[in-house]
């Protein structure tokens, strides 16, 4: 009995959806067409039939005719979205109806199917039953791991603001203020990307003194602690590189004492210098050299240490404490 | 694997990956949280850069402020050398200490030094701060 209600019940839902839909499109071609003939009509005195390319279509708001967007992208996802819902409630029926054996479920479908091929569940099965001691589940181990996620939210805000930002000492200023005074979401991006820094540098330092601490850096684990420091210098790295690209006074000033600093270095101080600067002076070949280093040289180094680091700490576990 | 089981021990999945996911979440509402306040309040930018023109104060970011406020004292060689030398130091120093600790003195010395080196750290960087 209940699933009879179920199957009522879902064949009314069904049923009102497209109603809807119907109804909905109805609406939405009606009232178009009424708009356009309303705008011929202002245009042209005479009585012209529509063009087929005036014409309300899904075309008007690829080509940018139709200014929102929003409203059509919403009913069809929605819409779109009911119908396939409806599709697969038949194929589902049908093929229960047809093979007469219980519904696999779609995810368990698709790791059957990559299962088959590729034996993920020999290879992911002792990773994830590994037991987790007690003494490893405090908030001080996962330092790391956090150090990790602000460098992912890096990633991802300095890929939004690439998009804009232009490396040139006539633009650069202009078009951080463009990323944010008219980029969507731009300034909340930016916003992310400037305190993720400050909180990826604390949660290495973090990270860093737990394990010098602990004295988890002794041997077997020295080489990991290698990768560890060649990371942290990446990141104080990636500080210094980033503070330029927004070329203002502070941006600018600080770079030149920074550099300058690096340049009184006995022996390699002058190729330092000219290495950071590119030149003698702070120019804009600077600033293009900065801006490669902060997203290509520096994001690939630390991708190679972190792997490195990751793949040892997995091969040697964590050091239990005394 | 006898040692392994004796201890109090939870399964990586579901157990450990579960808490990691909240901890990851909540860092996450964090984030999303700076980002709605930075639709408020943007990070904003400073005057143009114009290298005809320094200004008074020039500052580099918070950390590195301290390794600026420690060169208003030492010589400019020396203080430019020290952060080197100080990280090839802190990358060799497994192979200079590696043996392992077999009491719990080790340990509060490691930590008494690291406290030390922090507090003189955070007291340059708020020194740097008011100066």
């Amino acid at each position: 009995m209940k699933s009879l209600y179920r199957k009522i019940f879902f064949a009314i839902i069904s049923v009102s959806i497209l109603l809807f839909s119907a109804a909905a499109v109805h609406a939405y071609t009606a009232e178009e067409l009424e708009l356009s003939s309303q705008m011929d009509a202002d245009q042209l005195p005479s009585t012209a039939p529509i063009k087929p390319e005036n014409d309300t279509c899904l075309q008007c708001h690829v080509d940018g005719s139709f200014s929102n967007i929003w409203t059509p992208t919403i009913r069809w996802v929605l819409f779109g979205a009911a119908g396939v819902a409806l599709l697969f409630g038949v194929a589902r029926s049908a093929s229960v109806w047809k093979t007469r054996e219980a519904w696999v479920p779609l995810p368990e479908r698709v790791i059957n199917y990559l299962d088959d091929r590729f034996q993920l569940t020999d290879f992911l099965k002792p990773i994830l039953s590994k037991p987790v001691p007690d003494w490893q589940r405090r908030w001080w181990y996962c330092l790391g791991g956090l150090t990790f996620f602000f460098f992912i939210v890096q990633g991802i805000t300095g890929i939004m603001l690439a998009f804009y930002y232009k490396p040139t000492p006539a633009e650069a200023l202009a078009s951080i203020q463009f990323i944010e005074s008219e980029v969507l979401l731009g300034s909340a991006f930016r916003m992310i990307h400037h305190w993720s820094a400050n909180a990826m540098i604390i949660m290495a330092c973090g990270h860093m003194l737990r394990v010098f601490i602990m004295g988890a850096y002794k041997p077997p684990r020295e080489l990991n602690w290698v990768s560890g420091v060649m990371l942290f210098v990446m990141t104080l790295a990636f500080g210094f590189t980033g503070y330029l690209l927004p070329w203002d006074q502070t941006a600018y000033w600080a770079t030149t004492v920074g550099t300058e600093i690096a340049g009184s270095i006995p022996v390699i101080g002058d190729l330092a210098l000219v290495f950071l600067r590119a030149g003698w002076n702070i120019s804009s070949l600077t600033l293009s050299r900065f801006f490669a280093i902060h997203i290509l040289v520096l994001p690939l180094i630390t991708l190679t240490f972190m792997g490195l680091h990751f793949i040892m700490v997995r091969k040697q576990g964590l050091m239990k404490p005394l | 694997m006898s040692e392994k089981q004796e201890e109090n021990s939870v399964p990586f999945y579901p157990d450990h990956f579960n808490q990691e996911a909240k901890v990851a979440l909540g860092f996450g509402i964090l984030v999303v949280l700076t980002g709605v306040l930075g639709l408020f309040f943007p990070v904003g930018l400073g005057a143009p850069a114009d290298p005809m023109n320094t200004p008074i104060h020039v500052k580099p970011e918070w950390y590195f402020l301290f390794l600026y406020q420690l060169l208003q004292f030492i010589p400019k060689t020396i203080g430019a050398t020290s952060p080197v030398i100080a990280i090839l130091l802190l990358a060799i120093w497994p192979f200079l200490d590696p043996k392992p600790d077999s009491t719990k003195k080790p340990f509060w010395i490691r930590i008494w030094v690291s406290a030390a080196i922090i507090l003189i750290i955070i007291a340059l960087t708020i020194w740097g701060e008011v100066s």
